[in-house]
């Protein structure tokens, strides 16, 4: 009975961090479909090891570890998907566009170095702390703030009118 | 000074796009599948978690009185309920001419077979997030915009046949509060 209710907990849970999650996942894989396999695999993974629900660093950790297991396995085709990318600059889109404004800051998130946009990622979208980020990525808390810092600054300066 | 706040604020209003519906079927599948993992202690400690704010102090509250609501509704009904049975049952020995037939005695118990009464109803705010402040309307006192994120949850059960019934949904709430330039 107890175990019923905690799943529909942990349901409602995976419903809440979706949207963030299958963002992060994109952050390396440029089809949905891929993304939202790599996110099914790491939130599986993470609630069969029994790990405490609201550890959200380990679950992003997992899900930028079993991305880049994916990249590795489909080297061949992310290649190919990739340079088909380039040159007809067809993508899903990863955001709900509204207006212009938001079609240019999307464009401009594109451009960051993929250092940066993880971390805005996992900032902005995810709401992770800077503690949680360097927990998930393995990097010092400095590290995780200043390439948030370097990204909004980036951002920024692309966004500038000429 | 965060000279970044007006990007980042730009940046909050871009939505990821939502992940497909086979993508929560497929969840709901996996878990469905693994029920023997033992993961209630970590959920009730995450629950307990999100009443650590004020905030969801408030919304805990607030549904706690729900419930309280519903419950003396359900009971008002059953109170009515009952005095309905009291007529039903006294009606054919009062009236002779009427004979109680076997289809209208049917009818007088198969009808509270389809009433749901209220059982519960909970609210959880999962997020709850501060979009700095803002004018609104012109108005020259700014006020501090908040956004909560939660999912509410309302049961409804049949008490004859035991039977219930579930909508959980989410929910999203501002709310502006003004700020004095103290």
């Amino acid at each position: 009975m107890e175990n019923i209710a905690s799943h529909e907990d942990w349901k409602r849970c995976f419903c809440e961090i979706a949207p963030g999650l299958l963002l992060f996942a994109r952050q390396w894989v440029h089809s949905a479909a891929d993304a939202e396999d790599i996110v099914q695999e790491a939130f599986v993974k993470f609630w069969r090891r029994n790990h405490k629900i609201d550890n959200r660093a380990l679950l992003y950790s997992a899900v930028r570890s079993i991305a880049l297991d994916f990249i590795r396995r489909n080297s061949r085709r992310a290649r190919r998907e990739a340079s088909a990318f380039e040159e007809t600059d067809f993508s899903e889109p990863q955001f709900e566009i509204e207006d212009e404004t938001q079609r240019a800051l999307a464009g401009a998130i594109d451009g960051l170095p993929r250092e940066q946009r993880e971390v805005l990622v996992m900032k902005i979208w995810n709401e992770l702390t800077f503690a949680e980020i360097a927990g998930a990525l393995g990097i010092s808390q400095n590290t995780a703030a200043s390439r948030y810092r370097y990204a909004l600054a980036a951002l920024k300066k692309m966004l500038q009118p000429q | 000074m965060n000279d970044f706040s007006d990007i980042e604020n730009d940046l909050q209003k871009l939505r990821p796009t939502q992940p497909s519906p086979v993508l929560f079927k497929r969840i709901d599948e996996a878990l469905a599948k693994h029920r023997s993992a033992p993961v209630a202690a970590d959920t009730r400690r995450n629950w307990r978690h999100l009443l650590e704010t004020p905030y969801n102090w408030g919304f805990a509250l607030a549904a706690a009185a729900v419930l309280v609501l519903f419950a003396a509704i359900s009971l008002e009904r059953r109170q009515e309920h009952g005095e309905n049975v009291t007529q039903v049952s006294s009606a054919p020995e009062t009236t002779h001419s009427v004979p109680a037939t076997p289809n209208g005695s049917e009818i007088a118990r198969t009808e509270p077979l389809n009433k749901f009464v209220p059982a519960g109803a909970t609210q959880v705010v999962y997020n709850t997030r501060d979009e700095g402040l803002q004018f609104t309307n012109a108005s020259a006192q700014p006020v501090r915009r908040l956004r909560y994120h939660s999912r509410q949850t309302w049961q409804w059960r049949n008490p004859t046949t035991g039977a219930s019934l579930r909508v959980s949904y989410p929910s999203e709430e501002v709310v502006l509060i003004p700020v004095s330039g103290q």
